[in-house]
């Protein structure tokens, strides 16, 4: 078992068995961050190799102060940052249509009756704005003037991309439990 | 459950099903990623990955720069200035973008300086009136090179462009950090020259590879200079970064020690820092700079103050045992004087109180508390089990006769022990 010192020393030298090390260790849990953030699987991985690569040739840059394993989240949370601007260009937007008023159920949400897979094809549902904002501000803690100026958008924009974002998640959310108390 | 209610609900199922979650990469994915990055640290050319392929690339190279030399005689002169350069030429551009993206990295030039030094010896090796040529093969490269802050100059290039003058790189193991930054510093390649380092605070070393650490913040540019046994120098420079390291300090009010309702004041005396960790010392956190917090449960803990500069350097600070046990205590004083005017009721507040016209403890801690005072007869003359009551020194609205009274307290403090106490009190001539 390597150390994330270790790892990381190697990696500089470009050494191809830390290099491995490095993925092995923490491309689960990095995938699980581009998860959240991709329309799909495909495009998760796309991401997730980005952001590797992008691991791999800064790795000079982590001053060592604060967990390894948060610069490495920040760094893939950056690339998908990158991936939705170069994005924003190709793919038409949705925001208005989507957007459904949630009724309101009378309970919360249990978290047993949910697997991780629901969750992330709600959120890969949700059109990219919404989702960005949502992960920035919900999984992220980024607040809204911060992620304003990451997407370079407007402070309002994230304030009420991220309610309607909550609005549609909890509606579908809701649907889920539904169609889950008819089949089991 | 409100609409506030479900938001925070739904956020939390987010965060705690989704922050952590760890999905599988399969080992195709694996394998698509490692063939992506073999193939990027290829165009990178890195030393320490030289391999097979770099000389097939080359022989590859030689090979199409020999057969287009036959096949178009009537272009000698340009050939190799034309054809021969042009993979490398994409090689510099791929690493100029991405000395953009990441500025100040060290591997760039020396990838820049092996190519244009492999480019010169090509031209050397093909066949046929090449050698005055090398300098056109140079001149592109070269002015891809001028963005490059960190560069590798062979002193004798210009003069003798032929032959191998010593080339400087520098590996620094981190570029920035926080004081005291410890930097180890490498030159590949210069084994059997004499290194001269000077790490730009006034330090320098010989050794070939020195390890350094900076104690004063600041910007320093490295230098190194190696000379070849013929003489010929060759230079390398890199910055490096340290940043100051704020200190962390605070000081706990003391205004706590008879009054323990209160919340203990942290006052943060830090320097140089812009974002702060408290650690409470029972598992509760704070971000605020100057928190106050209440503890639930009177006891010893320490508390850490951690405060983070700018740059992410960290100082943290810990006092230790802050609330010790004293803080749960009761005392009686054994004389009063009641006030000869009346029946006061006997409230008290034991902090501003000093009249000394109302008998009662001096406490802190108390969960539970019954007091009963008797005359010397045994005539119970008061009983209270309220903490915010004494005696007055009245028993059914008359003032008792002043003497000698004894009182019995029970009760428990919050910590669970049990309290039985039994004293007298004198009650003065009034």
């Amino acid at each position: 078992m390597m150390s994330d010192q270790n790892i990381i020393d190697g990696c500089i030298r470009h050494d191809r068995k830390a290099q491995q090390v490095l993925w092995k260790q923490y491309s689960g849990y990095l995938l699980g961050v581009c998860l959240r953030y991709a329309t799909d699987r495909p495009e998760a991985e796309d991401m997730l190799q980005e952001a590797f690569l992008r691991i791999y040739f800064n790795l000079g840059e982590y001053s060592g102060t604060g967990s390894f394993k948060g610069w490495l989240r920040k760094v893939t949370v950056n690339t998908a940052i990158t991936y939705y601007h170069r994005n924003l260009r190709h793919k038409h937007h949705t925001d208005i249509d989507d957007y459904v008023n949630a009724e309101t159920g009378s309970r919360g949400f249990e978290e047993d009756f949910y697997t991780a897979e629901d969750l992330y094809r709600v959120l890969n549902e949700l059109s990219p704005g919404y989702r960005m904002v949502f992960n920035l501000y919900t999984i992220e803690g980024y607040k809204h003037q911060e992620i304003a100026e990451m997407l370079g958008i407007d402070v309002n924009t994230s304030k009420s991309q991220y309610s309607r974002a909550r609005a549609i998640l909890r509606k579908k959310l809701e649907d889920l439990a539904k169609l889950k108390g008819v089949y089991t | 459950m409100t609409e506030e209610e479900k938001d925070t609900d739904l956020g939390n199922l987010f965060r705690n099903k989704l922050e952590e979650n760890e999905m599988v990469a399969g080992s195709d994915l694996t394998g698509r990623f490692m063939r992506r990055l073999d193939r990027r640290e290829f165009l990178r050319f890195n030393p320490a990955r030289f391999n097979i392929w770099y000389l097939a690339a080359a022989a590859a190279g030689l090979t199409v720069a020999g057969i287009l030399f036959f096949t178009s005689p009537r272009n000698r002169a340009e050939v190799p200035g034309n054809q021969i350069p042009q993979p490398e030429m994409t090689a510099v551009a791929v690493n100029k973008d991405e000395t953009d993206s990441r500025q100040n990295d060290s591997t760039t030039p020396e990838v820049t300086e092996t190519k244009t030094a492999s480019a010169t010896v090509k031209a050397e090796a093909a066949p046929g009136g090449v050698t005055d040529r090398p300098g056109a093969i140079n001149t592109p490269a070269g002015a891809a090179e001028n963005d490059i802050t960190v560069k590798s100059i062979g002193q004798n290039a210009a003069s003798e462009p032929l032959t191998s003058a010593p080339t400087a790189f520098i590996k620094a193991s981190v570029r920035t950090g926080c004081v005291p930054l410890h930097v180890r510093f490498t030159s590949p390649g210069t084994e059997g020259f004499t290194t001269v380092w000077s790490f730009g605070d006034g330090g320098s070393s010989s050794v070939n590879n020195p390890d350094y650490i900076y104690d004063l913040p600041g910007i320093y540019e490295v230098t190194l200079t190696v000379t070849d046994t013929r003489g010929r120098l060759g230079r390398a420079t890199i910055k490096i970064e340290a940043w100051a390291r704020p200190k962390a300090s605070f000081e706990i009010s003391q205004n706590n020690q008879l009054n323990d309702d209160d919340k203990v004041l942290f006052i943060n005396l830090s320097s140089g820092a812009v974002q702060f960790l408290w650690n409470f010392g029972d598992g509760t956190f704070s971000t605020l700079s100057d928190p106050s917090y209440k503890y639930r449960q009177p006891g010893r803990y320490d508390v850490t103050l951690t405060a983070y500069s700018e740059n992410g350097c960290a100082d943290s600070l810990t006092i230790n045992d802050v609330f010790t046990d004293k803080a749960s205590f009761i005392r009686f004083p054994n004389a009063f004087m009641p006030n000869t005017g009346g029946p006061t009721g006997g409230y008290y507040n034991q902090l501003t109180d000093m009249d000394n016209q109302v008998f009662h403890p001096v406490a802190s801690g108390i969960a539970s508390y019954n007091l009963k005072i008797y005359s010397k007869a045994g005539l119970m003359v008061f009983e209270s089990s309220d903490m915010e009551i004494g005696w007055d020194g009245y028993y059914k609205g008359q003032i008792c006769s002043p003497g000698v009274y004894v009182w019995k307290l029970r009760g428990t403090y919050r910590n669970g022990q049990q309290i039985v106490m039994a004293g007298d009190v004198i009650l003065l001539n009034y």
